[in-house]
């Protein structure tokens, strides 16, 4: 093996010994880069899973005993299982009814000749640019007036609102994108507007579908102003669980770090999932992924 | 419409169906007159209660003194009395100016970062994929658990990055323990948390870029530097821009992560524009002044985002789609 690895390193150098420093060079910087995004994360998984004397430990502990008892807690004594819930009942709705609005006006903007449609996708992109800050107040008063005060509901409305412009916009890219000899033929054919919809268009969009809803998923599982401000006790979503980990003076990093993992995985699972169409959806459908 | 005029010159003739087809057709396009206006029916009524009326309630909250937690205090129309006090609030201009600071220099740092990485990552080399999905992962994490990991990490007694630093010989820093470094380590957060997404836009960029234009370049003997600052860069203004104003927009409104690892002190120095706001809000209560102050908030990220579009011709970029 060694032989074998002296000899191919043998020919090779006296060819392109400025290639190979160009080579490790290379090597080198990505290896910093990622170090240096990666070692975060690392850092956020072992701190979950060390026990309370390792967490603590300086200097810090490299090699330790891995243990589950941080999740435990969590979901014991903390009610993150009905935080856990909490948020996927309210951004598996938001996600699907942005989904389907967001599609239906996409199809229209995208396939139909309507007055003002640029100034309607303009407006649904201003959603995008508006901070949170200024729709706060009145979505607090209005959810205080109206009962809707640590119940899903309204969280659910400012979701779904949060994620039209993508879907609208992305949705509509990849709806141009269909060609429309084939819906054309379909018409032809005798199918209705809506037949063809359903049977023709929608298969083609799916990847696209899926993809948009990922990106639509993230932002809302990851919200925490509005859900901080908008529930209390019942309707509390991960975000506010995991903040309010570290209110009291003993912070237990272990915990809080624990409900950072279990926050962070399934968004960091789907959308690795669903890389391809990633930069399509998060640029709302202006660039190419 | 064309199209529909092309379905009934097909369907005419074919002679067995062409009562019926025509039929269905005029039916067809009867309805349809009323079918975007269905589907985009939805996303109006949202856009309108959910997203409109907040506004225009904030709008007129903002004119009043309402604060509920003092029932005894005048809460009534004050008019402009709000936004007045907005422009000469000390805080809330240092809080703008804050912002400002932070925006750009985190702005910058990631764009610069990400160029350079989009290049290094261009490079056909085994692993470089593998290495490239680690390095989004940042922009996954939930803002919250992002700020309780750096918060961890950063802390100036226990916290791993002093460990790192005092191994490879340099002094500890107290990072968001003193005025002096707290903005600092929170461009540092932001900029690791949303490098990768502006990476990941601008390397789409990169991997579609032509190579004639290269090949050109080569011939009339260009540098690897001359290359990159005239012919890479100019090609990749319009990514570039795509991501710059999306980050843009987003880290002005930044809150999660410095609400959770400082909440805006030591002594103000991480109290950006959200955080300030939350607190007019949220602790004292001052429900019309803020609603103000995250009016005159929205108007200058407005015109912030206004000028860069204008700059940079990001209306034609996006617009681009239109005419296909």
């Amino acid at each position: 093996m060694a032989a074998t690895d002296f000899s191919f390193a043998e020919n090779r150098q006296p060819r392109h010994p400025a290639r190979l420093l160009k080579a490790a060079a290379a090597y080198l910087a990505a290896l910093l880069a990622t170090a240096f995004f990666a070692f975060p994360v690392y850092w956020m998984v072992a701190s979950a899973l060390k026990s309370d004397v390792d967490v603590a430990a300086y200097p810090p502990r490299w090699s330790f005993e891995p243990t589950l008892q941080n999740f435990h807690k969590l979901f014991n004594e903390l009610g993150a299982w009905q935080a856990f819930q909490n948020s996927l009942f309210i951004v598996g709705i938001a996600t699907c009814l942005a989904m389907i609005f967001g599609t239906m006006a996409a199809y229209a903007l995208a396939r139909f000749d309507i007055g003002g449609k640029n100034v309607m996708a303009f407006e649904i992109l201003s959603v995008r640019m508006l901070p949170p800050i200024v729709s706060v107040i009145p979505l607090f008063i209005i959810a205080r007036q109206l009962g809707l005060f640590d119940t899903p509901w309204l969280l659910i409305a400012v979701y779904v609102l949060n994620g039209l412009p993508f879907v609208v916009w992305v949705m509509r890219v990849f709806i141009q994108e269909v060609p429309q000899s084939i819906e054309e033929a379909a018409l032809i054919d005798g199918c209705s507007r809506y037949e063809c919809f359903w049977r023709i268009t929608l298969p083609l969009l799916l990847p696209g579908l899926a993809a948009t809803m990922v990106i639509v998923f993230m932002f809302a599982w990851n919200e925490y102003l509005l859900a901080s401000i908008l529930t209390s006790r019942d309707a509390r979503t991960l975000p506010v669980i995991a903040a309010s980990a570290i209110q009291p003076k003993a912070i237990s990093w272990g915990l809080s770090s624990a409900a950072g993992v279990i926050m962070s995985l399934p968004v960091v699972v789907l959308v690795l999932l669903m890389q391809r169409y990633l930069v399509r959806g998060l640029t709302l459908g202006a660039v190419k992924g | 419409m064309e199209k529909d005029g092309n379905v009934s010159d097909t369907t005419l003739s074919s002679p067995p169906l062409d009562l019926r087809a025509a039929e269905a057709d005029r039916a067809r396009r009867a309805g349809e007159k009323y079918v975007p206006w269905v589907l985009l029916a939805p996303t109006t009524i949202i856009l309108t209660l959910v997203g409109f009326y907040p506004l225009v309630y904030s709008l007129y909250i903002s004119t009043t003194a309402y604060k509920p937690t003092q029932a005894t205090r005048y809460q009534g129309f004050v008019g402009i009395d709000n936004y007045a006090a907005g422009i000469v609030d000390g805080q809330f201009l240092h809080a703008l100016g804050l912002t400002a600071l932070f925006t750009l220099a985190s702005v910058g740092i990631s764009l610069v970062l990400a160029i350079a990485m989009s290049m290094l990552f261009s490079q056909q080399r085994p692993g470089f994929v593998l290495l490239r999905t680690i390095i989004l992962i940042p922009m996954l994490i939930t803002p919250i658990a992002v700020g309780i990991v750096w918060r961890t990490m950063m802390m100036p007694d226990l916290g791993v990055l002093n460990y790192l630093l005092q191994a490879v010989s340099l002094p500890p820093l107290l990072w968001t323990g003193s005025y002096e470094t707290a903005l600092a380590s929170m461009i540092l957060v932001d900029v690791w948390q949303w490098t990768p997404f502006m990476f990941i836009i601008i390397f789409a960029g990169v991997k579609a870029l032509p190579t004639s234009p290269f090949e050109a370049a080569a011939i009339d003997g260009a540098g690897p530097m001359r290359t990159f600052f005239s012919v890479t860069l100019p090609m990749l203004k319009p990514v570039i821009v795509i991501a710059t104003l999306l980050r843009l927009i987003d880290a002005m409104r930044t809150f999660d992560t410095i609400h959770l690892m400082t909440r805006g002190g030591p002594n103000f120095a991480t109290d950006v524009v959200s955080v300030y706001l939350q607190r007019v809000n949220f602790r004292f209560f001052d429900l019309g002044y803020g609603a103000a102050l995250s009016w005159m908030t929205l108007i200058v990220i407005l015109v912030t985002v206004l000028i860069f579009v204008k700059l940079t011709g990001f209306m034609k970029l996006v617009a681009l789609k239109e005419d296909r």
